[in-house]
């Protein structure tokens, strides 16, 4: 794969966006727990 | 797999991402690959609207559904998330126009109607951090997002439309007509669609996290 071609970018995209994406399902895993608490 | 709409999410933006760089043709007129950019672009501004009109929604129903706090914190939270979604497409332009016009800023009115709609969304929230009585905060403060659900259509649609401006026409242009490649048009609805459902999912978690934290403050 060419650094700075097509597919480096949408590489680089997918692991940023899938790495949000699982911050976001951890982030509601722990709300629900919190919500249980209270 | 617990979040089956989660997931389906990260297939569908995923696919966008790919789509964007390996299905929509290059537009013509373009410098290189610099129209790749809209892709990401135009969803972050028409996020960034949508969020704004919701604030706005919530706000009326803040102010006349029994001023319940959680429609003031619907209210807020769409706010800081527009103001986000708004900078990310302020940045995403300002690398497009570095390409297209050598210059990353230029006072473009689409530029300059964005800035002072982030201007407008930002006075909010230095209002809300103004005051400290709960209910005259959320009180005022829905007034202020009410009054945005005017301002924020004139900034976004009506005023780079009756002023001269070198940025591309709408995907849905001046005379109300779609003018762009089937496959871009595509691309861009689908991630319209997927950026929007991102904003509703990072807007719940956050209306989450501020119940808890007034609940906390409250004990």
């Amino acid at each position: 794969m060419e650094l700075g071609g097509s597919g480096w970018i949408v590489a680089v995209n997918l692991i940023i966006w899938t790495g949000l994406f699982l911050y976001l399902l951890r982030l509601g895993k722990r709300l629900r727990e919190m919500e249980k608490e209270s | 797999m617990k979040n089956p709409l989660a997931w389906l999410l990260w297939l569908w933006i995923s696919a966008v991402i790919v789509g964007a760089f390996f299905y929509a043709p290059l537009a013509q007129g373009f410098i290189g690959e610099s129209s790749r950019i809209l892709f990401f672009h135009v969803p972050m501004a028409w996020v960034s609207f949508v969020a704004f009109i919701a604030a706005g929604v919530w706000s009326l129903l803040y102010l006349y559904r029994g001023r319940q706090p959680r429609h003031d914190r619907a209210a807020a939270a769409a706010v800081e998330l527009g103001l986000l979604f708004g900078v990310l497409a302020t940045v995403t332009g300002s690398l497009w126009a570095r390409i297209m016009w050598n210059a990353y800023w230029n006072w473009d009115p689409r530029q300059t109607s964005i800035v002072v709609a982030l201007l407008f969304y930002a006075a909010y929230l230095a209002l809300r951090s103004a005051v400290e009585d709960d209910n005259t905060r959320a009180r005022l403060s829905a007034a202020y997002a009410v009054l945005g659900l005017a301002v924020a259509p004139f900034l976004f649609f009506i005023m780079p439309r009756i002023m001269f401006s070198l940025h591309p026409q709408s995907v849905i242009n001046a005379q109300g007509k779609v003018e762009v490649e089937s496959r871009m048009v595509q691309v861009l609805l689908a991630g319209s669609a997927g950026f929007t459902a991102l904003f509703f999912w990072v807007h719940n978690l956050r209306c989450r996290i501020q119940a808890l934290s007034d609940r906390k403050s409250a004990l």
